[in-house]
C-alpha cells in the first residue's frame, strides 16, 4: 500500500482503520506506524468527531411522534372500510329491489310465451282498425 | 418483530420506544427540517406496522430494514414548506454540563448544519448512516439499497465536499 492509496482510503473511511474495508486493514495498520500516515488518521478523526454529531432529538419528543403514530393506527381501525358500508342493511335495500326486480323480469320472460304476430296485410288493416277505435271511443 | 407481526400492539410500542429517536435523527439529518423530520418518524413507523410481515430477519436487521424505510421516506417526500434558516435549525440545546463544553459543541452542530446544506441528500444520508449511527459500509450500503462499491464512492464525495464547507465555513462564516 502507497502513502496516496492509504490517504485515499482515510479520506474515504475516516481516521478508524477498524472501519475501513477489511482486505486493506492490515497493511494500513503497518503504514499507520510512520509519522505522515499517522498524521493523516488524525486530521480524518478530527472530522469523523464533527461529522458524527446527531441533531438532538428527545425522548419526550419522540414519545409523541410514537403517541401520534398509535392516534393514527386507532384512527385507520375507527374508520369503516368502504365494503363494510356498502354491506348495511340500509344500503343494501335498493341494491336488493333492483336484483328482485331483474329477476322477475328474466323470469316473466322466460314463463310467457313469445310469439310474433301475422304480417299480412289483413293483419295490418285490423291493426289500424283496433287502434282507431281505442283512440275514438276509448277503452271499451 | 416476530410479536410486531403478529399484530401484536404492544410489542409495536416496545419497538417504537427503542427506535423512534433513531428514525426521527436520521431523518432530520437528511431533511433538515424537525417537523418533517418528526412526520417521517410516524410514516416509517406506520409502514413497519402495515408492512410488518413483510420483513425477513435473515435478509436484514431491523435497524436495516428502518433505515431503508426512513431513507425512502426522506428522499421521495417533497418538502412542504421552506426550511428553517440553518442558523435556527442549528440552535440545538446539549446536555453537557460545562458551559465552554456547550458552546463549543453548539458551534460545532452550527457548522456541521451549514456545511450539510450543500451537500446532496444522498450524500447526507451517507454520512448520516456511516458517522452518525456508526453503521458498517456494507449495513449502510444494504440500508442505501447499494453496492458496497457505489456506497464508497458516495461516502467519499461526501466526506470531501462536507470537509471543504467546513473549511469555508470556519475561513469566511459562510458556506457559499
Amino acid at each position: 500500500m502507497t502513502l496516496e492509496q492509504f490517504r485515499q482510503l482515510a479520506e474515504t473511511w475516516g481516521g478508524d482503520i477498524d472501519r475501513w474495508p477489511a482486505a486493506s486493514q492490515d497493511a494500513a495498520r503497518d503504514m499507520a506506524a510512520g509519522e505522515r500516515a499517522g498524521r493523516i488518521l488524525d486530521e480524518q478523526l478530527r472530522l469523523d468527531r464533527l461529522f458524527s454529531l446527531a441533531p438532538k432529538v428527545d425522548e419526550g419528543r419522540a414519545g409523541r411522534a410514537g403517541f401520534a403514530v398509535l392516534q393514527r393506527m386507532a384512527d385507520v381501525d375507527r374508520k369503516p372500510r368502504w365494503f363494510r358500508s356498502v354491506l348495511r342493511p340500509s344500503s343494501l335495500l335498493p341494491a336488493s329491489s333492483l336484483v328482485c326486480s331483474a329477476l322477475v323480469g328474466l323470469w316473466l320472460a322466460g314463463a310467457l310465451p313469445y310469439r310474433h304476430g301475422p304480417a299480412d296485410a289483413l293483419s295490418v288493416v285490423s291493426m289500424v282498425f283496433d287502434s282507431s277505435i281505442i283512440f275514438a271511443g276509448g277503452l271499451q | 418483530m416476530a410479536a410486531v407481526s403478529a399484530r401484536q400492539h404492544h410489542a409495536f410500542r416496545i419497538l417504537m420506544g427503542r427506535h423512534m429517536q433513531r428514525a426521527i435523527r436520521v431523518a432530520q439529518r437528511i431533511v433538515r427540517d424537525p417537523g418533517e423530520a418528526d412526520d417521517i418518524g410516524q410514516e416509517a413507523f406506520l409502514r413497519v406496522w402495515s408492512h410488518a410481515a413483510s420483513f425477513d430477519p435473515d435478509i436484514a436487521r431491523f435497524t436495516t430494514w428502518l433505515y431503508r424505510i426512513v431513507l425512502n421516506l426522506a428522499f421521495d417526500r417533497k418538502p412542504r414548506r421552506p426550511l428553517v434558516p440553518i442558523d435556527e435549525a442549528a440552535g440545538v440545546r446539549s446536555d453537557d454540563p460545562e458551559p465552554v463544553e456547550r458552546v463549543i459543541a453548539d458551534e460545532q452542530r452550527r457548522i456541521l448544519e451549514q456545511a450539510l446544506a450543500g451537500l446532496s441528500e444522498r450524500q447526507r444520508g451517507a454520512i448520516a448512516l456511516f458517522h452518525m449511527e456508526g453503521l458498517s459500509g456494507v449495513d449502510a450500503a444494504q440500508a442505501m439499497n447499494l453496492s458496497v462499491k457505489a456506497f464508497e464512492s458516495l461516502l467519499g464525495r461526501a466526506r470531501a465536499a462536507l470537509k471543504e464547507n467546513v473549511q469555508k465555513i470556519q475561513d469566511t462564516g459562510r458556506c457559499a
